[in-house]
């Protein structure tokens, strides 16, 4: 019996053991807990007058100690920027704590939405432009229009196109943080053994030019990253392509119209001749490896690519040019960036509200942009310490299209990257492979 | 010490006077105890997997918002008829039932070979039982991007060898971008990696194997070959059968891998597994119902050949 009792008590200590395990595992660190609402009363004032008052009335000793987490998936330039930026911020308010979390950009989503499931999300995050929709839609942030009380006067300031990709049904649910787009890069050193002297000002010469560099499987004119959306991208809107109508009612007529239609023929025709190499189709050399080495003569790529040709290849003298011209005469390319968001569960509103604020303001714009991010407001595009090479991005910015801003985007660009490859296996034409695209857009319009 | 003892005396005193409820009384009381200690264990068991599994479960009858529950809506068995009737889930399933057919077949094979090879007194023998064993090891991402090196249209080894040292091809393979090419590296990668365990399994049965046996055998004029088919094969047979069911289920479960060498199904999800499929529904598309209902489908293969073939090939062997 003695045995027994004290199996018994064993047992009884273990099992409560592991039940207090477990508690711990779910509940806050003890010392937020204690401290917050103890002092929350004195002081919630200073903070809501935040907005309306000019002066920087955080400073004021008795402001409550808060901490704002924002998720992103920035660079290492990047990173090196936003810690600046947070250390300028923290100046202003010495009661916030800012803390970030840094994900790879393919895991993000899903860290986001175990995150937010749990109960375990950030407060502020940086969202890729085509995720806000999706998002908003799921019911997981909070409309700023509302929100933010001075929401207008900041949103007044940045460019309209980025600004649209917050918008979902009659709320913006972010502002643009930083914008990009994509232009050509061609290699300086095999353009010139080639005797090619400039880079191609319009698609048709694109073509050739691509064509003439090409040399079996030795080197390729012009190589994509992949057959999603992005990839065929700026081709595809220069040459005048469009995905769905302005309402975004219909694909019939745009995603399998005559422009569109031309864009992805002279694609698929320039595979079929050797002159974009297969590297799109998966488990060949990456395109900003290929471009730097002399493999392929030409991709089109982000402002990113300065910083990482910098770290990679820092004896490679990058060459930036808008992207080649269509039919109509005029270049275009495909709208990028991330908006800031702020999220349904966000502890401290007022603090996350203020961080969004600095990440919006002028001097945070343009320490960003060192790092080789775009801003998004007008006031700093006219500013004079922006990186020179942003020229061409800013000037093609000015052509560059969104995608379609929708929830459902993400299966619109199945849809058009499966179609792109039935192209290139050979299995239907141009025509037909966006035909079948647009009855499933069409679907998921619905 | 001494009020312990005294409470023995008590105790057996008492066990004399014991009534016939008393006696069950204490036997459930000792019961109890060993359900206490099963408490631990089972409270980890039903949080972590028996409740998840039943939240899934109903996740599956649902058009399910991760972020606001309440928001969801009930489709019933919506999610797995839409499943049933796709192209690409049925690819998924061929893809995944022809990988463990391929894999686990293999596996066994050659771990059979090198088990019995390292059985025997060879020089080096602890070297090779490392070698053979290291992939076991190492991690499924580092291996499946070194697979992928290897495998590299443009650049791999593998297309070095077969275009420029043997000659055997005129263009390079493009083993990365087709769905039927791409399940070559990644079945190669679950074999190579599978060996290992699988050996040494077999390794520690042939140990346990009396040598009498084989002795007897042996002077009864048996080949080698007879005293593998007829003494070492059956007395071989009850690892065999648990190799082949566990390993059947690993290659149901085929993930990282394919998820990695694939992209994530490309092209145009025919090179999907089930699990990269579950994956890319629930976590690419939002598409949580539809994710669940396609793990349900998964545990129910699984669960369905997993008791076929124990039914079919469990029998007891005795040495």
């Amino acid at each position: 019996m003695i045995k027994n009792r004290w199996l018994t008590g064993f047992g009884l200590l273990l099992a409560l053991l592991l039940l207090m395990a477990l508690a711990a595992c779910g509940g806050q660190p003890p010392a937020d807990e204690v401290e917050q609402p103890t002092e929350e009363p004195a002081v919630e004032e200073p903070v809501d007058e935040e907005p309306v008052d000019e002066e920087p009335v955080d400073e004021e000793p008795e402001a409550e100690a808060a901490t704002v987490t924002y998720w992103h998936t920035m660079s290492d330039a990047e990173v090196e920027a936003l810690d600046q930026v947070i250390a300028m911020f923290q100046e202003a308010h010495p009661n916030i704590t800012v803390e970030t979390t840094r994900f790879a950009y393919d895991d993000f989503k899903s860290a986001l939405l175990t995150g937010l499931a749990g109960d375990e999300g950030p407060d502020t995050a940086r969202l890729d432009i085509i995720w806000v929709p999706e998002f908003a839609e799921l019911g997981a942030l909070v409309a700023l229009d509302e929100a933010m009380p001075n929401f207008q006067s900041i949103a007044d300031n940045t460019f309209p196109g980025p600004l649209a990709t917050n918008f979902w049904q009659g709320s913006y649910y972010g502002l643009p943080q930083d914008t990009n787009t994509q232009v050509l890069l061609w290699n300086g050193e095999v353009f010139g053994e080639a005797g090619v002297e400039a880079p191609p000002a319009t698609l048709e010469e694109m073509q050739q030019v691509a064509c003439d560099l090409s040399e079996g499987e030795e080197q390729y004119g012009y190589a994509l990253g992949g057959t999603y959306f992005w990839a065929p991208a700026p081709v595809f809107y220069s040459m005048g392509g469009q995905v769905v109508d302005e309402a975004i009612t219909t694909a019939d007529g745009y995603i399998n119209g005559p422009d569109s239609v031309a864009a992805f023929e002279m694609l698929a025709e320039m595979y079929e001749q050797g002159c974009i190499s297969p590297n799109l189709l998966g488990g060949g050399i990456g395109t900003s490896d290929g471009h730097a080495t002399g493999l392929y003569a030409m991709i089109t790529d982000g402002p990113w690519m300065v910083d990482i040709y910098a770290n990679d290849y820092p004896d490679f003298d990058v060459q930036f040019a808008p992207v080649p011209a269509g039919p109509g005469g005029s270049t275009s390319s495909v709208v990028g960036g991330q908006d800031v968001v702020l999220f349904e569960g966000a502890e401290n509103q007022e603090a996350a509200l203020a961080w969004i604020e600095f990440l919006m303001s002028e001097e945070a714009q343009v320490t960003m942009a060192q790092s080789g991010v775009i801003p998004t407001l007008r006031t700093v595009r006219e500013s004079a310490d922006l990186p020179d090479y942003f020229g061409v991005f800013l000037e093609q910015l000015e052509t560059a299209q969104a995608r379609v801003p929708h929830p459902a985007w993400g299966d619109m660009d199945t849809a058009i990257n499966n179609a792109f490859q039935r192209m290139l296996a050979g299995e239907q034409t141009a025509q037909e492979a966006l035909d079948q695209a647009a009855e499933e857009i069409n679907a998921l319009l619905q | 010490m001494a009020e312990a003892t005294s409470h023995v005396q008590q105790t057996s005193k008492q066990r004399q006077e014991l009534s016939l409820p008393a006696r069950a009384q204490r036997r459930l009381s000792r019961q109890g105890v060993a359900y206490l200690f099963l408490l631990p264990g089972f409270l980890i068991f039903g949080l972590f997997v028996i409740y998840p599994m039943l939240y899934s479960l109903r996740i599956s009858f649902y058009d399910w918002n991760v972020i606001d529950a309440a928001r969801s809506t009930f489709v019933g068995l919506d999610n797995y008829r839409t499943f049933v009737n796709d192209p690409i889930f049925q690819r998924a399933v061929l893809n995944t039932v022809s990988y463990a057919a391929i894999t686990v077949p293999a596996q066994i094979v050659f771990a059979l070979v090198a088990a019995i090879l390292l059985d025997q007194p060879l020089r080096g023998r602890t070297f090779f039982r490392v070698a053979y064993y290291l992939p076991v090891i190492t991690s499924w991402v580092i291996v499946t991007l070194i697979f992928e090196f290897l495998f590299n249209s443009q650049a791999g080894f593998i297309n070095y060898l077969l275009r420029d040292v043997l000659r055997l091809v005129d263009a390079r393979v493009r083993w990365l971008a087709d769905p039927i090419l791409v399940m070559v590296p990644i079945n190669l990668l679950g074999i190579w990696k599978g060996v290992g365990w699988s050996m040494v399994i077999l390794l520690a049965a042939l140990q346990a194997i009396p040598d009498e046996f084989m002795e007897a055998a042996a002077v009864d004029g048996a080949t080698p070959w007879q005293r593998l088919r007829h003494v070492v094969l059956p007395l071989l047979r009850p690892t065999l059968v648990f190799l082949l069911v566990v390993l059947v289920i690993g290659g149901l479960n085929v993930y990282i891998s394919g998820l990695l060498l694939t992209d994530g199904g490309q092209p145009q999800g025919r090179s999907h597994f089930i699990l990269t499929l579950m994956y890319a529904e629930t976590f690419d598309r939002l598409n949580f119902g539809g994710g669940a209902a396609i793990s349900y489908f998964l545990t129910a293969l699984v669960f369905v050949v997993s008791v076929v073939q124990l039914r079919l090939l469990r029998r007891r062997v005795e040495y």
